[in-house]
């Protein structure tokens, strides 16, 4: 099955600063995670596969569609789905209103298809009850999900949805979880995120990003493995770890290379990450 | 989520996604529909087409006038939808400038549909609201067209310019906010108009007709339609154009440079406001000029004569109909008259100063024809009692120049003959004076030279008609020959009516 996104080489610099160097992946159905620290270029790739903005070098297509033209790139946006970092909403329209209008910006043209459509997203994202209410009055929790359900409505085939779970109590991020799982089965979704527990529960498939360049590229377990042997436990900070914290216990965990006869630990994705983005800003301590 | 999730399995299946290329116009059309019903629910809209409305109804009312010349009535239809364009202004503009206002740019820019295409659809919201004012325009002017008293023929072109004043004023709004993203641009821009409506009036007529709304001076008469000398149809086409010009220009502006046929459109919309604003600007032509002095020196030579009993009435073909309303108020005058006067020949004629155009006011020269008078292009309200004095004047004195100079005691015959058959004859008294009393000295409105009744005439015009009309007519016909003769007093006149004399200084009796 060729895959939905397929891009090599993409490269992007904002005047002296590199936000993208020489990025190529190739994504399909399923949910892939993007991680990386802040100023990683995150979102700087989401903009550009969701044909935002273009990349200075490089090329990539969206189902076989090529956004460097004109006629491409309104292919690939009749098969994208985008929630940006900070959505902005129309306040005095209601959820509805603001997803039809979405809606019709998609070129979702028949009223009552449209309709139906709508109120099926609203329902998949479980606003169906408020879906008469004006924006302004609903919670921060709920406008994310209005956001959601506009990325979502006309069902397209590629989501792109940058850091939705930021700001999110953990109540309303675990909803957030189940719907971008949903969202996930036929599709393909990018998903960027800082939360490494969002990729290890939901992604099939995680890409690290740092400094403009793909840093991994596999499965979360594949992440998780990268810290294999190099998680130890000790009374104190090792001074060689490369991140350490204390931890509940009461002892300190450790990412590195250990000293010979560490108390080795089972790794987490975390700590496959933290190694992973060795050399760059990735070091956490207590 | 579990409802979610249950949820899920019974709601319907997504809607395929439109594609091709057909599917972004209709794109279009549905968001042009989406903001035009906002638009139409926006609170100054609606508070704006409530004052409309209300606006309508109460110009419209039978108390008012109940006698339009419609080439006067389509021009009054223009300053109503004016409110409804300013409220479409702005809120045009607010919903242009939405996107960038709340942040949804960064998402909207990559949905299907371009933001050049967005603007058409802006632009297009304002359509269903422009055409809410046609047909408030066009009720309003049915509503005229519909008295019994209409006279005269409406101008399509006079009856666009509400509507199309609201069309340019979207088209304003829209362009305005891809040319200046800023909430305040569009108030500033409104009061930047009204100052330049304000500053035009000032300079010669090309200039105030750059203004989507021209009005006239004067007012208290109506020209033949023909003679108005309104460029209304370049006017028309000028306020197209530029709305034209303003629409194609906001799509230009966002993002519509590259298309060939955005380009011509702005070049052709521009040449038509252009066209539109020479033609407009030329004044009056040449041949109306010289047919406006040829209604006001000789009317006759246009004029439609119809005889009825012993009047022949003489009108502009346009107030042709209005003869009847003249023959009501001739016949009801010589009824009350005496012995010759009620079947005496007489002639009214329409008259018309019409050589200024409808930016002067001027008076009426009375006619210096015997047994003639002059009745105007306007009808209705004070107009009546007007004319009721100035056929009475005429069947006392024989000629209207000489009615002016009535200062003896044929004034009180004049005035009561002129009044005594109208439906509310004190009311008349008060309106038909120009102070509005029905108490001591006044001039006395007329379409020609104006009239005086002095302290004394007033009181015993006032007296006569409280009394049965039929007793104070006999009395009058008993005395019509001294009534009407020249010089005859007041005191004398109130003595051969069975009134007292009057109370008053006897400086007010002298004729000076």
């Amino acid at each position: 099955m060729p895959p939905t996104v397929s891009a090599s080489g993409l490269s992007l610099h904002y005047g002296g600063t590199r936000a993208l160097d020489d990025v190529s992946l190739r994504l399909s159905a399923g949910v892939t995670g993007l991680l990386g620290p802040n100023g990683a270029g995150k979102t700087t790739l989401l903009r550009v596969l969701a044909t935002a903005v273009p990349a200075a070098r490089g090329a990539f297509t969206v189902l076989g569609h090529d956004p460097s033209t004109s006629r491409g790139r309104q292919e690939v946006r009749r098969h994208l789905g985008y929630l940006p970092q900070t959505p902005g909403f129309h306040p005095d329209f209601t959820a509805f209103e603001f997803v039809d209008y979405v809606a019709i910006l998609k070129e979702l043209t028949d009223r009552a298809a449209r309709h139906r459509e709508v109120r099926r997203v609203l329902d998949e994202v479980a606003l169906g009850d408020v879906r008469g209410k004006r924006i302004k009055k609903l919670s921060g929790g709920m406008r994310q999900r209005v956001a959601l359900a506009a990325a979502l409505v006309g069902d397209p085939e590629f989501v792109v949805l940058d850091e939705p779970t930021v700001g999110l109590d953990p109540e309303q991020r675990m909803r957030f979880r189940e719907l971008i799982a949903r969202a996930g089965e036929g599709r393909t979704v990018l998903l960027s995120t800082h939360q490494t527990e969002d990729v290890a529960m939901l992604c099939n498939r995680v890409v690290v990003l740092a400094d403009g360049t793909v840093r991994f590229d596999g499965t979360p377990a594949e992440l998780t493995a990268q810290a294999a042997g190099r998680v130890w436990s000790s009374a104190e900070r090792d001074p060689g770890a490369k991140a350490g914290w204390r931890t509940g216990a009461g002892t300190f965990r450790n990412v590195g290379d250990p000293p010979p006869g560490a108390d080795l630990l089972e790794p987490t994705l975390e700590d496959g990450y933290l190694l992973t983005l060795d050399g760059a800003d990735a070091e956490v301590t207590a | 989520m579990t409802t979610a999730s249950a949820d899920r399995a019974t709601t319907p299946t997504p809607a395929a996604t439109a594609a091709g290329p057909r599917d972004s116009w209709a794109a279009v059309f549905a968001l042009a529909r989406f903001e035009a019903r906002r638009l139409l629910l926006r609170v100054p809209v609606l508070t704006a087409f409530a004052v409309y409305l209300t606006w309508i109804v109460w110009r419209t009312r039978d108390s008012f006038d109940g006698f339009p010349a419609l080439q006067d009535a389509d021009r009054a239809t223009q300053g109503g939808p004016l409110l409804v364009g300013l409220a479409v202004l702005l809120c045009a503009n607010h919903a242009v400038l939405r996107s960038d206002r709340y942040g949804t740019d960064r998402h909207f820019t990559v949905l299907v549909v371009q933001p050049w295409r967005r603007t058409v659809a802006h632009v297009l919201s304002v359509v269903p609201v422009t055409l809410l004012a046609a047909v408030g325009v066009a009720g309003q002017f049915t509503w005229e067209a519909l008295k019994p008293g209409a006279v005269g023929n409406g101008s399509p072109a006079e009856l666009l310019v509400g509507p199309l004043s609201v069309l340019l004023c979207g088209a304003f709004g829209v362009l305005l906010g891809r040319l200046l993203p800023a909430p305040l641009a569009a108030p500033l821009l409104i009061v930047f108009l009204l100052l330049f409506s304000v500053f035009t009036t000032g300079f010669g007529s090309w200039a105030r007709w750059l203004m989507p709304v021209v009005g006239e001076g004067g007012g208290s008469f109506n020209l033949p339609s023909e003679l108005l000398g309104r460029p209304a149809a370049w006017h028309a086409l000028y306020l197209a154009g530029l709305a034209l010009t303003a629409a194609l220009l906001a799509v230009l502006l966002s993002g519509g440079l590259r298309l060939r046929a955005v380009q011509a459109g702005v070049a052709g919309a521009l040449a038509l406001t252009v066209v539109g604003a020479v033609g407009q600007s030329r004044g009056v032509p040449e041949e109306t000029a010289e047919a406006r002095t040829r209604i006001s020196v000789t009317p006759e030579k246009v004029h439609r004569c119809d005889e009825r009993d012993a009047t022949t009435y003489c009108a502009f073909p346009e107030w042709a109909p209005r003869t009847d309303d003249w023959a009501e108020v001739v016949d009801g005058v010589r009824s009350l008259a005496g012995p010759g006067a009620q079947d005496r020949p007489l002639v009214v004629r329409q008259r018309v100063e019409a050589r200024y155009g409808l930016d002067n006011d001027p008076l009426l020269t009375p006619s210096a024809r015997p047994d003639e008078v002059t009745v105007g292009t306007t009808w209705g309200g004070n107009r009546v009692p007007e004319f009721a004095a100035a056929v009475a004047g005429v069947l006392v004195t024989g000629k209207e120049e000489a009615v002016h100079g009535i200062c003896d005691g044929r004034m009180v015959t004049v005035m009561w003959l002129a009044l005594a058959d109208l439906p509310d004859p004190v009311d008349a008294l008060r309106s038909v004076r120009l102070d509005d009393s029905d108490t001591g000295s006044a001039i006395v409105v007329s379409q020609t030279e104006p009239l005086s009744m002095s302290a004394a005439h007033t009181e015993l015009v006032r007296e006569l008609l409280r009394r049965p009309k039929e007793d104070t007519a006999a009395q009058v016909r008993t005395n019509w020959a001294e009534l009407t003769a020249p010089g005859v007093t007041t005191d004398r006149v109130a003595q051969m009516l069975g009134l007292d004399a009057p109370d008053v200084d006897e400086d007010e009796e002298e004729c000076s």
